[in-house]
């Protein structure tokens, strides 16, 4: 189905090179005690866009370390106060509550005051998520083209506090609503350049994809269920674990046809539209190679380091040289911290960039010719670059 | 003259244009043509640009520099080569490819967040916080600050034994009757607005705390290593100090504020959690200091007024500043109660001051109270 008015997404990052950047600024990041978090996770931005390209043109992140760090100062100056003060005076409130649970009643109220916390902060995550990303669709041209959103952090925040409280209260069946609608949400306020995209489709049409969640679901119930009341154990635990793998794979088949769905009801102006085919099981089989490779790699440093750090203070433990232990303490303290940054940077490479890969490979944009008409947008400067996200923790590693 | 296709981008629309690329470094310039440019581009070779952390292989993308208000002071065109030779040839003739240009008086900007952002932070942890804590501590209800208290003993027991069943109290009646007294001779002329509930845990550590609502714990090992009653009595009559001072009360309010203050500031990076350990126990010692120099004052009142020798509680601090010098076999009790020269010097001299005095427990009692666990 490609034509010669299609163009397909390509990716052309290599894992050596992201695994020195990673490796290099994540060495940074410790050595000055996380100050240059920002520029790393700028760096890695820089690195990623850049590689994605469409028609042999490649993305370009135009954000910098800095005003990323600005941002980061000017959001903890407003969470300093508010979070201080809330989590003390839940705390508070909650230690009648959480002291000493003797009774059902007592332990959910203990729970719900927890969560209570948790949900003091929710809003200001969801209005962290869109600052977030807004921020980086004004950070992103293509074709010397800035991508842009028009403000609306609050709005959404409104809207997915509500959306979430709807889904728990419906044990998860109304997410296709709520995914739907904030998704819309944020890709209605999205623009390239001087043309707007819009998601188009029903909300209802999320529901085939969700198949499998509901299959899972039902093994789960009705197996274990039965394996339970017969009380034969081998049912049972089959049962949960069956349902239990096959619900999460579900959950992973969900996001993947979601994608599908909204690409394939997306537009930019008035005719250019998007295919996306990502596949659940090319994105279940990237997931789990890497996981191996990164827990092999893990694995294998962890018993020569460990085996060669026993052996150093077995040698040590007689002598009685407290200064020599006090040294070794110190290494494995920074090897530790090493290895830490060594899984970062393997997930990034062997997880995080294939998955990248896929999807960006699996993407299709229609109606190219149009582009040519596409002008440029005005620049921001005002925006707070994230600041919210990254003192809340919103989002990950890049 | 080096030269090379490439592909242009003017920065007002996503049109593509396809270029040629010609280097011509005696001017120092980059011209190039296509047949959808108008005109051709000359680019001074020092005003080229190349973007940041571009992936090496293939082809890269260059800006050009100019004096303006755009986020990322360059230029909105770009210009990609896709020539190897072309790329490389560019590399040494360029000679700011990799400059990053700054907006003016970015530092001056960055001098002000960054104060302004410490003071906040160091207000809120500082001042506002432990104000609140402080307040709050006083308005807690006495049965909630009790209940409380219990279940800080409860979780500490589970932290020593590994188990919620054990019970690990001593229970020698004679024992305890002994700190019974010594208990009623500290307080007798003190105000208390405490009751006071004290247990001896059968542990071998050097140590004593206490929690919130009157709950105070002495250790088996403290008991042990103490050369007199009057030593006990010193470190009872400081935890004394801590209860009457709602100290622990006051401590877990201003942590329950602080932590997600601290681990929001350090961010997560890797390691990040064992930073904010590191740094909520340092910011713990800085309060304590002050409430451990306001239990010891609160201590030797006592002392004085039950007419009780000071020197034990001084002896006491310097066997703690003698353990001190053997750094590996640090007792608990020395983390959350720095011992200092200054305050055994300050019990010594209360102790010296002192009229008469009479010993806190009798031979048998003390006898009684070291047999507390048996």
């Amino acid at each position: 189905m490609s034509t010669s008015n299609d163009i397909q997404g390509q990716y052309r990052g290599t894992r050596g090179e992201l695994f020195h950047l990673a490796i290099v600024t994540t060495m940074l990041t410790i050595i000055t005690l996380g100050i240059y978090r920002f520029w790393a996770k700028t760096r890695i931005r820089k690195y990623i866009w850049s590689s994605v390209s469409g028609d042999g043109d490649a993305f370009e992140y135009t954000g910098t370390g800095l005003e990323k760090f600005l941002g980061f100062l000017v959001a903890i100056v407003v969470l300093a106060i508010y979070l201080g003060i809330i989590q003390m005076v839940l705390f508070f409130f909650g230690l009648s509550f959480v002291a000493e649970p003797t009774t059902p009643a007592e332990m959910v109220m203990m729970v719900s005051v927890l969560y209570i916390n948790l949900l003091a902060i929710l809003p200001l995550v969801f209005y962290a998520v869109y600052r977030a990303r807004r921020y980086k669709m004004a950070r992103t041209r293509w074709r010397g083209v800035r991508f842009g959103m028009e403000q609306g952090a609050w709005g959404y925040a409104l809207r997915a506090s509500g959306y979430t409280i709807l889904m728990i209260v419906s044990l998860g069946l109304m997410a296709p609503l709520a995914n739907f609608k904030l998704e819309k949400y944020m890709m209605d306020r999205s623009w390239y350049g001087d043309a707007q995209f819009e998601q188009h489709g029903k909300w209802t049409a999320l529901y085939g994809a969700m198949k499998h969640i509901f299959i899972g679901a039902i093994i789960l119930v009705v197996i274990a269920g039965i394996g339970g009341a017969l009380q034969i154990e081998g049912v049972m635990i089959a049962g949960v674990f069956v349902g239990y793998i096959w619900l999460m794979v579900g959950g992973l088949y969900y996001r993947v046809h979601a994608m599908r769905y909204f690409a394939a009801n997306r537009t930019l102006g008035e005719h250019i539209s998007f295919t996306a085919e990502p596949r659940t099981g090319e994105v279940l089989k990237l997931v789990v190679i890497g996981g191996l490779i990164i827990g092999a790699i893990t694995f294998a440093i962890l018993m020569v380091g460990g085996l060669a750090i026993t052996g150093v203070v077995s040698s040590l433990a007689d002598s009685q040289n407290f200064g020599a232990m006090a040294f070794i303490s110190v290494i494995v303290a920074v090897l530790y911290l090493v290895l830490l940054a060594l899984i970062g940077a393997l997930t990034l490479v062997f997880i995080t960039q294939p998955l990248i890969s896929h999807f960006v490979t699996t993407y299709t944009v229609h109606g190219k010719d149009a582009l040519a008409e596409i002008s440029q947008r005005a620049g921001e400067v005002g925006v707070d670059a994230e600041g919210f996200a990254d003192a809340l923790d919103v989002g990950g590693a890049f | 003259m080096l030269e090379a296709a490439g592909s242009y981008f003017d920065g007002t629309s996503a049109a593509k244009h396809k270029v040629q690329v010609r280097l011509d470094e005696e001017k120092g310039t980059l011209t190039f043509d296509g047949e959808s440019l108008r005109t051709a581009e000359h680019w001074r070779l020092e005003d080229l640009r190349l973007l940041a952390d571009q992936p090496g292989g293939g082809w890269l993308t260059f800006t050009r520099n100019i004096d303006g208000e755009d986020e990322t002071l360059s230029h909105e065109a770009r210009l990609s080569v896709r020539d190897g030779v072309m790329n490389a040839r560019l590399r040494e003739a360029a000679p700011l490819l990799h400059k990053r240009d700054l907006h003016q008086g970015v530092a001056l900007r960055v001098l002000k967040w960054v104060s302004g952002a410490v003071a906040a932070v160091a207000l809120m942890l500082f001042v506002i916080l432990p104000a609140m804590a402080d307040t709050l501590a006083r308005l807690m209800p006495l049965e909630r600050e009790q209940q409380f208290g219990r279940a800080v003993v409860k979780q500490i027991t589970w932290f020593l034994t590994q188990s919620t069943e054990a019970d690990i109290t001593c229970t020698n009646e004679a024992g305890l009757a002994a700190l019974d007294k010594m208990t009623a001779r500290l307080t007798a002329k003190m105000d208390m607005a405490y009751e006071l509930n004290i247990q001896v845990f059968d542990q071998p550590m050097v140590n004593a705390f206490a929690a919130p609502g009157g709950q105070i714990v002495l250790m088996r090992g403290l008991i042990d290593e103490a050369d007199s009653a009057e030593a006990v009595a010193g470190v009872l009559a400081h935890e004394i100090g801590h209860v009457e001072h709602r100290d622990s009360t006051r401590n877990a309010l201003r942590a329950a504020g602080s932590a997600g203050l601290v681990s929001m500031v350090l961010g997560d990076f890797s390691g990040g959690a064992l930073a904010v350990v590191l740094a909520e126990q340092m910011l713990e010692t800085s309060y304590t200091r002050q409430a451990e120099g306001a239990a010891d004052d609160y201590a030797l009142e006592a002392l004085g007024k039950a007419e009780v020798s000071g020197s034990g509680f001084a002896s006491f601090f310097e066997y703690l500043l003698k353990l001190q010098g053997d750094m590996p076999d640090l007792p608990v009790y020395f983390l959350s109660h720095p011992p200092s020269q200054a305050r055994a010097d300050k019990a010594h001299a209360f102790a010296d001051a002192q009229a008469a005095t009479t010993p806190v427990l009798s031979e048998a009692d003390w006898a009684a109270l070291q047999a507390v666990c048996d």
